[in-house]
Parts: structure tokens; C-alpha cells; sequence
């Protein structure tokens, strides 16, 4: 079973510090030292904000991931205990972005050094300028695999609101509850005869 | 630029009510509920800028599409060239009027550096946390094209000599004490507003800002043979409270402002960047001199204990008139809080105590108020490790790095003091000329003109009354 991060909304204050520091885990330098018209600013989890809650949401590394399963050229695949998206193939048909049932998967350009890639073959006309279009893949959630560290947004939240649910967790909780049914099912141990 | 304008802000657009802003703030200026835009209020600010040093909420994409982002830079004073987010708290920036400046050749045109900048700067440029680069500072001020760079370490020297001579003549009368230090901004209008009928406590010293402001209108003009009023004097501060500071009106020496803008830090690296200096790359250059040249007492202002360790330096020699047997003073030297302790100069049992962070001030203004405060002189930094720690440094994003990159940076400041050949304030040989040739004796009559201020009651519904005395022979 894959792991995942899910916040607690009741928890979440809104402040944005989970989608900086997932920023930050993602990127070499520091975000203040960027000289790109458009710097890479694309967090992995977004916090939404309605009228009732504030929540950041993200991947939940789904089992049966439809995003995997559209994945025209197999760029999209389970490895460790997350789904990763190979950026190097990805060819930024965004099906996976409509099959996301969570909304968790952003197009966003690509940098390499710092610098936004461009298309070898493909050019784009706006207002009559020719010029070269810039490459965009899809992105998403990654636990941090890279870091070894854990997700950086769980570690940050000022008031933890956000947690890693790891499978072992999982069937812990899970044995716990089906422990406790057990025991309120013992009441009703003659209702068998009927 | 005198002005009235507030210099905190919280943009309403971009704040989500986490309300962490207020969990920092040491004086409670932060009014909102949770999950609304929360509001300065501008009276009890003290414009330190740890505020702004906490916000992560940023402008959205919807604004990076818009123009909003171009305006709301410009309206925060923001170089257009300017790439980074933009968090909801922020302080309003001088930078487009100081490049402006730069460009006008009618313009004789002065900077000075606090001690906090050159640990903090290189920060900016992506070097480890705490690099310690003064010689790359100075040539990197020299490259935007500043006629002279000088140095606030060199100010806080002079202070030194003021203070230090003012603390001892109030000991030895037993008048005023205690003494609170007046170095910091923050600290200064905290106790104009909250405790403005102990003002008579704090020195009567301007802040090493000031004092370098004064003396380069006077003292470096003549040096320079310039016309004190083509003088443009720019100063680069780890705080966000310094702008503030230099438009008090009582800051003018001679009808002329002393510090025309003040600058941050991350200002100053973006000036930097903006002129496509390459920053890590820069050799190392000297500051100039007659005011750029320091010791290491002047250096260590920039951490919490460091204007107490360089006032007991140069204390200890004026009264015992003997060395000082170690310059390393560790029992001033620490972190966030209140620290006290006994120094033994000469005969006088001298009792000190460290404040770090506004929020720990309460208590001993309330022990003065009773009048039963033990101590003879109180350092106060508004800012929780000192100026290191200020709020116009570079922008710690992540809570995990902070005690890091302070530690670091303190430790940098201690590794400059430590490595310069000289330490004490009084020895320093620039200050030894400048009070031989211009100044005098220290709060004489030329220093009670230029180099001491007076405070004012900021209390609420007060119309503000001189509260403060001019310094003076003692």
C-alpha cells in the first residue's frame, strides 16, 4: 500500500508555510535567489480556502491510480510506496490532470538549472511573434521521495496539520477498529439463534 | 525621506487570518480574528518586522497573470526587477528612490553598513547561512557607485565613547540609573509609548546610524571638502525600524537630515542584483576611511549582549585604568531573554542586564517603575537575538532553518571581533583622531550637539511633550 499526506482542515490556518517549504524541498536554490521572469514557484499541494475550511490538498498516491492508468506512454508509475511521474517523458497531454479525482496534478513548466526548457520542434504564434514554446509536464505530490526526509510539509506545519499515513499505520488503526467492533458485537451474541 | 507613512503593513488581499504574525508580535499591534485579514496598529508597533519575517501567505497565481503583482511591488517600493513571492506581511521598501539617487551625478553620495549586514548579506546570493563578507560588501557598494562607504561599526565606536562616559558619570552620581541603552529603534518608541515617564532612563545617545549620519555631514564633509547639503547619505540596516528612526525630527544636525534613507538588507541585495553585480565573485575591498574604519567592539552591536560586552570593554580601562584581562565577556553573550550580571570594575560593583526580544522588557520596566530595579545598565534589543535576527534581514522561509541561520550569523559577528587587531572602542585610531580633531572630550560641546537626542512621550491622547534631556557634561 502507498503511503500519502492528508490534512486535518480543522487544524489548518490557512498560512501557506506547507506549500513553501514544499517549494524549497524542491528546489535547489533558494526561491530568493531566482532571476526567471516567471520563477519556479509551483508547489505540489495547494491550500484551498471557502467559506467554511482551509485545506491544503495533494496526491493521495492512490492503489488503483486512474492517473497511471490514462498515462498515454507510461510515464506515470508506482515506485517505492508513491506514484512518480517521470517528467523526462511526460508529454504534457494533461489526461492525468482530468482523470484526478483530487484535483492533485498541476501542469507546470520545467526547469532544469533554473532555467525554463523550451521545445526543440514546437513554436507558438502570439500576436504575430513567432517564438519557441515552453515545455510543460504534469506534477504532483512526490512524499519527498528524493530528500529521504519525509514530506517537508509535514514537518513545517506550525499547527500539524498535516500528516503521513504510512500503510503499517494504516492496518494498526485498522486492526484497532475492527478489535473494538468485536467487542460491541458481544451484546448481541444470542441474536445468532434468530 | 522624513515621512509619516506607516512602514508595516499586512496587504489584506493576501492574508489568510493564520494569526502568526501575532504570535510574534512583542506588542501585541496585531488586531483580527482567525481567518480574517488582520490589521497593524500603527501606534503600538515598534516597526521591528519580525512580522514580516514570519508571513508565508503569498500572492496567488490569479495576481500573476494580472498586473496586480506589478502593482503591488511598486507600491510596496519594490525594484521592478524584483522576482520573489510576495507575502502578505511586508515592510514598504526605499530602494527605487535610492537607485534614483545613485543615478544623479549632483549627488555626493554616503553609505553606511550596520555590524548585522555583512554576516547576512551573502545570504541573498545564495552562500551558507551566516557568511561573513565585509570586503565584498564594501566593493559591492562601490559598484552602484557610491562616492564613500562607510560603516555604522565606526558609529558604534563613538557610541561607546558617549555612552560609556555618560554611564560611568551617572554611576558615579548615582543619577537616572538605570540606564537603558538607546541603540535600537524598536526599543526606543516601545518606551515612548509604553513607559514614556521612564524616558529620563534611556542614554541620551543617538544610535550609531545617526551618529555616523551626523558625522559624515560634518566631520566628512570637511575631510571630503563637500557641501554638506550635496551630501546624500544612505543607510543599509538589518531593521525595519531604522526609516522610522531616521525621520524623527529631531534628527538633523544643521537644518540637514542626518540619514536621508535607510535601506534593508534584502533592499540592498536587491539593488545588487538588479545591477547585475556579481556578488560572490567581488573581490574583497576596504570600507574608507576616516569613517569606515572599526574595532571590534563596534562589530559586535549586531548581536544581543554586544553593545553591553563593548560598553564593558572600554568601561573597564576608563575607570580601573588598566587592561582589561579577557575580552571575551561570555557571561553577556546568549540568546533570546533577560540576562543579568556583576562586573567588577575597580572598586565599582557594576550590575548589568541583557534584554533580547521586546516581550521580555515588561518586566524590568516594571521593576524601574517601582524603583526597585537592582541593575545600573540595561541593554534593550527589540529584536529576539539582537539585529542579527532583524527584520529587514534576508527572509528565513522555513521556522526549521531560523535558530540556524541565527546561531550562524552570531557566531560570524564573534569570528569578526575576534579576528581584528583592534578590539576596544577607545583604541580605535580613528577615534582617537576624530575626538582629537573635531569632537573633543566625549559629552562635550560638540557631541552634545551632534551625537545626543531627546525623547518624546508617544503616550495615547498625550500631545507629545519633550521628554528626554539633552546630554551633557555630567
Amino acid at each position: 500500500m502507498n503511503s500519502f499526506v492528508i490534512a486535518d482542515p480543522g487544524l489548518c490556518i490557512g498560512c501557506h508555510t506547507c506549500e513553501v517549504a514544499c517549494v524549497s524541498a524542491h528546489s535547489a536554490d533558494n526561491m530568493f535567489l531566482q532571476q526567471e521572469e516567471n520563477p519556479d514557484f509551483y508547489p505540489r499541494l495547494r491550500v484551498m480556502e471557502t467559506d467554511q475550511v482551509t485545506a491544503p490538498v495533494q496526491c493521495r498516491q492512490c492503489e488503483d491510480a486512474p492517473c497511471a492508468n490514462v498515462c498515454p506512454n507510461g510515464s506515470i508509475t508506482n515506485i517505492g510506496s508513491s506514484i512518480s511521474i517521470n517528467q523526462d517523458t511526460c508529454i504534457g497531454c494533461k489526461t492525468c490532470m482530468l482523470v484526478c479525482p483530487f484535483g492533485a496534478i498541476a501542469m507546470v513548466p520545467e526547469f532544469r538549472g533554473g532555467q525554463k526548457q523550451v521545445q526543440p520542434g514546437l513554436r507558438s504564434n502570439a500576436n504575430g511573434v513567432w517564438a519557441r514554446k515552453e515545455r510543460l509536464v504534469a506534477s504532483k505530490c512526490d512524499l519527498c521521495e528524493e530528500s529521504g526526509n519525509g514530506p517537508a510539509c509535514v514537518q513545517i506545519c506550525p499547527t500539524h496539520a498535516l500528516q503521513l499515513v504510512v500503510p503499517d499505520d494504516v492496518s494498526m488503526d485498522t486492526a484497532a477498529k475492527r478489535a473494538a467492533s468485536a467487542q460491541t458485537l458481544q451484546q448481541f451474541g444470542g441474536l445468532i439463534r434468530f | 525621506m522624513p515621512s509619516s507613512e506607516p512602514i508595516i503593513h499586512i496587504d489584506s488581499e493576501l492574508c489568510t487570518g493564520c494569526r502568526r504574525c501575532a504570535a510574534v508580535c512583542p506588542v501585541d499591534a496585531i488586531t483580527g480574528e482567525p481567518g480574517e485579514p488582520q490589521t497593524v496598529d500603527a501606534h503600538r508597533c515598534v516597526i521591528c518586522g519580525q512580522c514580516v519575517q514570519i508571513c508565508t501567505a503569498y500572492a496567488p497565481d490569479h495576481l500573476e497573470a494580472s498586473d496586480g503583482l506589478k502593482a503591488k511591488r511598486l507600491q510596496r517600493g519594490q525594484l521592478p526587477s524584483v522576482r520573489e513571492p510576495l507575502f502578505a506581511a511586508y515592510s514598504t521598501g526605499q530602494a527605487l528612490e535610492v537607485k534614483r539617487a545613485l543615478a544623479d551625478s549632483a549627488l555626493f553620495k554616503v553609505v553606511q553598513c550596520a555590524p548585522a549586514i555583512r554576516v547576512s548579506l551573502a545570504e541573498e546570493f545564495g552562500l551558507p547561512l551566516g557568511t561573513l563578507t565585509p570586503g565584498k560588501m564594501a566593493a559591492a557598494l562601490r559598484r552602484l557607485k557610491f562616492d564613500r562607504i562607510y560603516d555604522t561599526n565606526f558609529g558604534a565606536d563613538v557610541t561607546i565613547m558617549e555612552e560609556g562616559t555618560e554611564l560611568i558619570g551617572r554611576v558615579l552620581s548615582g543619577e537616572r540609573l538605570p540606564m537603558f541603552t538607546s541603540c535600537c529603534p524598536a526599543w526606543v518608541k516601545h518606551a515612548e509609548t509604553a513607559a514614556p515617564e521612564l524616558l529620563d532612563h534611556l542614554s541620551s545617545c543617538k544610535s550609531p546610524m545617526q551618529m555616523v549620519g551626523a558625522l559624515v555631514k560634518t566631520y566628512g564633509a570637511k575631510q571630503d571638502g563637500v557641501d554638506p547639503a550635496k551630501i546624500y547619505s544612505v543607510a543599509v540596516m538589518p531593521c525595519t525600524c531604522k526609516e522610522f528612526e531616521c525621520s524623527r525630527e529631531e534628527m538633523e544636525v544643521d537644518g540637514l537630515r542626518e540619514v536621508d534613507v535607510v535601506i534593508t538588507t534584502r533592499e540592498l541585495a536587491h539593488l545588487i542584483k538588479d545591477a547585475g553585480i556579481d556578488f560572490v565573485n567581488l573581490p574583497d575591498e576596504p570600507f574608507d576611511s576616516p569613517l569606515g574604519l572599526y574595532s571590534g567592539a563596534g562589530s559586535i552591536f549586531g548581536v544581543t549582549g554586544g553593545v553591553m560586552e563593548a560598553a564593558i570593554r572600554t568601561g573597564y580601562e576608563l575607570v580601573t585604568h588598566e587592561t582589561i584581562p579577557n575580552l571575551q565577556l561570555d557571561f553577556v553573550r546568549g540568546e533570546e531573554g533577560l540576562r543579568t550580571a556583576t562586573v567588577q570594575l575597580g572598586e565599582l560593583e557594576l550590575k548589568v542586564a541583557v534584554v533580547a526580544g521586546l516581550k521580555y522588557v515588561s518586566a524590568v520596566l516594571n521593576q524601574v517603575k517601582a524603583g526597585h530595579c537592582p541593575y545600573h545598565f540595561i541593554e534593550v534589543m527589540g529584536c529576539p537575538e539582537g539585529c542579527v535576527s532583524g527584520g529587514g534581514q534576508p527572509k528565513l522561509l522555513l521556522e526549521t532553518l531560523r535558530k540556524t541561520a541565527y546561531q550562524a550569523r552570531k557566531s560570524s559577528v564573534y569570528r569578526h571581533d575576534s579576528h581584528q587587531q583592534v578590539r576596544k572602542s577607545h583604541e580605535n585610531p580613528a577615534i582617537i583622531k576624530l575626538y582629537k580633531d573635531f569632537l573633543g572630550e566625549p559629552l562635550g560641546h560638540v557631541p552634545h550637539h551632534l551625537l545626543h537626542t531627546t525623547y518624546q512621550s508617544r503616550e495615547k491622547n498625550v500631545s507629545p511633550i519633550s521628554a528626554g534631556r539633552k546630554g551633557g557634561k555630567l
